[in-house]
Formats: structure tokens, C-alpha cells, sequence
């Protein structure tokens, strides 16, 4: 979790996020509030990704503040930081919800609604100190070899198994784990180092 | 299984995608292996932040207030609707009948009215002021949040054709090997034929001005047929999404040529990279 912990101090919000968490479980509104301005934006986004639909998406990121909400006491710091929780959940979440759908495979295809949005919507690239962060990311992930690339990526945004990665892209399943596996550690390698 | 067997899956492990019976084999191996869990802990950090590699995108505005709601939260009022009112209630009260019905009304009353009102003035036009100005903000954040709508539908649009395609029934791969002038490079295609064409390439020479790389449907004896133009990146790499061309038929392989800037019809130059369908 070495990453998360340095995009959280890096939006110098580790300890803000921890009081946040502290002040729900008293029952206090305006800490639920806080959270969702810091992350909302965040956790939505990982949802639209996954699900491709952006009812979908708001039910998960509603699901996973009220989660937060009702388990706030419970939340023990020792797991790493507030936002990997919070991304973790709305990850297993929209999952579940491709995987169930699955049984239509052609809903997997129908992503037309995905960035129909009727209240505005704009990329991250600017305002909030996470941007320079994010985009950092995205242009390490994209400069994996390609099959690296494709491989985590239907296994971490479509939700698909080791052996449903190998059917879809026709490799054996040896050479999938291996893929995975190097480009993962491809990614913290740069990460780290920049 | 042995130690270096049951490495190779810390990724998928920490991606979820271990079928179950691999995940309990690996977690019991876990447990007694202090290089694996620190493999373990290291990915988890990576796989995490996968969740910024993707476009950022604002949640609807109404969620933040149904999620309040939902968790019991007073409703709250935004500051510009608390503003109107105030409006709406000063000149209520400056048209009171009191200031209106004596005639008696001394001169330094009607001067304290004027200040008064004068003063009023100018506070209504300091928020008419501060409203304009909440206004412009509001229409220039509409119109970075269009285009940036038009930029992600672009994005979405490209990344759609190529999850289309790999997501096809009728997929089909093909690597390309380098030829003479490129003996390093490689290619790969994966082809739908319903869906379309995504080609990534690796180690492809600098172009000389003037010329580009063509790529082509090989279809045996027949005439091939273009599928588009690829443009690498100053290393020499490149990925890219084609339409299949109506006019493919059936396809024995795909092939690369340099050829000049805009292309042609049917191949003129030489062969960089050549891969038959399996």
C-alpha cells in the first residue's frame, strides 16, 4: 500500500481523512460531507470505468459512502489509508455487478451510455493536487508493452479471471500470470522512481 | 507447488483474478512466505492506483446530496438561493407605508431616507456585482466542462472501438515479423472482421520526410487492400484502431510498406513488416 499512502500525504489528507472517519462514527454529517468532496469525484470515476453506466456507477459510489458511513467506527487505520478502502469497495462492487451482467454478453458491449452526463463532466487534469499524480499513472500504465497493458487491463477494469484473460486474448495461461505479474511490477518500478 | 511457481501470481492475486481454488493454494503459500507478502504488499500499492489511471470524472451533483440524505444529514441550502431572498425583503421595507404618510417629514428625515437608500443602492449593486460575476465563473466552467465532455467522448470512442474488438467472437491474431529494411521490428494485429482492426508495432525506423507507413490486407492472389495510415512516435512505436475495409474479402495476412505521405491505392514500396492469418 506504499503507493496510496504517498497520493494521500502527498494531498496532505492521510491525517485529515483518519478525523474524518473519527467524526462519522460520532455521527456528524458534515465529516460524510467532507469525504465525499475529497474522494466522490475519485471513487465515481473508478465505478463509471468498470460498469459503463453511469446509473450504475452513482448506486455503487452511493453504496460505498454508506458503507463508510455505517462502518466509520469499525475502520482500522492499520489497513492503509482511507481511499484505498473506499476504492477497494466501489472496485469489488462494480464487479459483482459485470460479472452478474455477464450472463447477457451483449451488455458488455453497449457502453454508449458511459459519458452521457447530463450534469457536466470534466477530466481531472486540473484543480485538485491528485491531477498530476493521475496523469503520471495513466501515462506509465500506457507505455506498458501492449499485452502487459491488456492483460491487467481487462483483469482490473473488466473483472475478468486468469482464465477468462487467456480466452480473450488467445495466450496460454502461464503466460498471462507472467504478463501481469511484469507489468505490475513495471509500473512500480517507474512509479517509484519518479 | 514451489515457491517460484507460486510467485509469478502475486499479480494476479492482488488483481482479484485468481479462480478460487488458486487463490486459497497462494494465500496458504502466503502466509509462510515472508518474500511473497512483501511482493504482495508492494502490487497492492500498483494495482491501486490503476484507479487513477482512468479519466476523472464529475459524479452528478444531486448523488452528493442523496448520499447525505441517506445517511441522515439536515438539508442543506446553497448560498445562492439564501441570497435572493435578501433581495427580495429590502425593498419591502423601504416601500413601508410609515415613510410615506406624514407630511411633517423633516428635511434631515428625508436626507436620512436618501442616505439610506443611497446606501442600499450601492450595497444591491455590490451583489448584482458579486452575481454577475458567480454567473461568468459558472458559464466559463460550462464551457471547459464541454470541452472537456468533447475530449472524453473522443477518448471513450477510440477505447470503445478497441474493446469491441478484442471483445469480438471472431478475433483473430496476427504477428507481424520485420522484413529487410527493419529486421527488428514486430507487429501485432488483432482482427474482427465485425468489429474491426487494432495494430500496435514496436521498432519501426524513423520515416524520411515526406513518406509513411501503409498498412495492408494481404488477400493471396487478389490485389491487397489498405487498411490505414500508422504514424510511430519517436521510438518507434505505435498502436492504432482501423474499421475493416468493406472490401476485405478474405484475408491471408497483414502487411506493412513505406509509402509517400497520404498513401495509395495498392503498394508501391518496400515491405517492413509481413504476418500470415494462422
Amino acid at each position: 500500500m506504499w503507493f496510496m499512502w504517498a497520493l494521500a500525504v502527498l494531498a496532505g489528507s492521510a491525517a485529515a481523512d483518519q478525523q474524518a472517519l473519527e467524526r462519522m462514527a460520532r455521527g456528524e454529517h458534515d465529516a460524510l460531507a467532507e469525504l465525499y468532496d475529497r474522494y466522490g469525484r475519485t471513487v465515481y470515476s473508478l465505478a463509471l470505468r468498470i460498469v459503463r453506466d453511469q446509473g450504475d456507477a452513482e448506486d455503487i459510489v452511493q453504496e460505498v459512502f454508506s458503507q463508510a458511513w455505517r462502518q466509520a467506527g469499525r475502520y482500522d487505520s492499520g489497513r492503509g489509508p482511507v481511499v484505498g478502502w473506499l476504492l477497494t469497495m466501489a472496485r469489488s462492487r462494480a464487479i459483482d455487478r459485470v460479472r452478474g451482467r455477464r450472463v447477457r454478453p451483449a451488455a458488455i458491449l453497449d457502453e454508449t451510455a458511459a459519458l452521457d452526463m447530463p450534469d457536466g463532466a470534466r477530466l481531472a487534469d486540473e484543480q485538485l493536487e491528485w491531477a498530476g499524480r493521475a496523469s503520471q499513472i495513466r501515462s506509465v500504465f500506457e507505455e506498458l508493452p501492449l499485452l502487459q497493458r491488456m492483460a491487467i487491463e481487462l483483469a482490473f477494469y473488466e473483472g475478468l479471471t486468469h482464465s477468462e484473460v487467456a480466452e480473450r486474448l488467445e495466450l496460454p495461461l502461464g503466460t498471462v500470470k507472467t504478463r501481469i505479474r511484469q507489468g505490475l511490477l513495471k509500473m512500480k518500478d517507474r512509479l517509484g522512481r519518479e | 507447488m514451489d515457491h517460484d511457481a507460486l510467485r509469478e501470481s502475486t499479480g494476479l492475486y492482488v488483481l482479484g483474478a485468481l479462480a478460487a481454488t488458486d487463490r486459497e493454494a497462494f494465500e496458504a503459500h502466503l502466509a509462510t512466505c515472508a518474500v511473497c507478502a512483501a511482493e504482495v504488499r508492494t502490487l497492492a500499492g500498483v494495482s491501486n492506483a490503476l484507479a487513477y489511471a482512468v479519466p476523472q470524472i464529475d459524479p452528478p451533483f444531486a448523488l452528493r446530496s442523496r448520499i447525505l440524505m441517506d445517511a441522515g444529514a439536515p438539508r442543506q441550502t446553497s448560498s445562492l438561493s439564501s441570497a435572493v431572498p435578501a433581495l427580495e425583503s429590502r425593498p419591502r421595507a423601504a416601500s413601508s407605508p410609515s415613510f410615506v404618510s406624514s407630511g411633517w417629514l423633516s428635511a434631515a428625515a428625508m436626507l436620512a431616507l436618501a442616505v439610506g437608500l443611497g446606501g442600499y443602492a450601492v450595497s444591491l449593486r455590490q451583489r448584482v456585482g458579486g452575481l454577475e460575476l458567480q454567473l461568468r465563473e459558472t458559464v466559463n466552467r460550462l464551457d471547459r466542462s464541454e470541452q472537456a465532455v468533447a475530449v472524453a467522448t473522443q477518448i471513450a470512442e477510440r477505447a470503445q472501438v478497441r474493446v469491441a474488438v478484442l471483445t469480438s467472437p471472431d478475433l483473430t491474431q496476427v504477428n507481424l515479423a520485420g522484413q529487410r529494411p527493419a529486421p527488428r521490428a514486430i507487429g501485432r494485429a488483432f482482427w474482427s472482421r465485425s468489429s474491426g482492426l487494432v495494430f500496435a508495432a514496436t521498432e519501426l525506423p524513423q520515416l524520411p520526410a515526406g513518406r509513411t507507413y501503409q498498412l495492408w490486407f494481404l488477400r493471396g492472389t487478389s490485389p491487397p487492400v489498405s487498411a490505414g495510415l500508422l504514424k510511430p512516435d519517436g521510438s518507434g512505436r505505435m498502436t492504432a484502431a482501423f474499421d475493416t475495409p468493406a472490401s476485405v474479402g478474405t484475408s491471408t495476412g497483414l502487411a506493412v510498406s513505406i509509402e509517400p505521405d497520404g498513401g495509395v491505392p495498392a503498394p508501391t514500396g518496400e515491405l517492413y513488416l509481413v504476418g500470415l492469418t494462422q
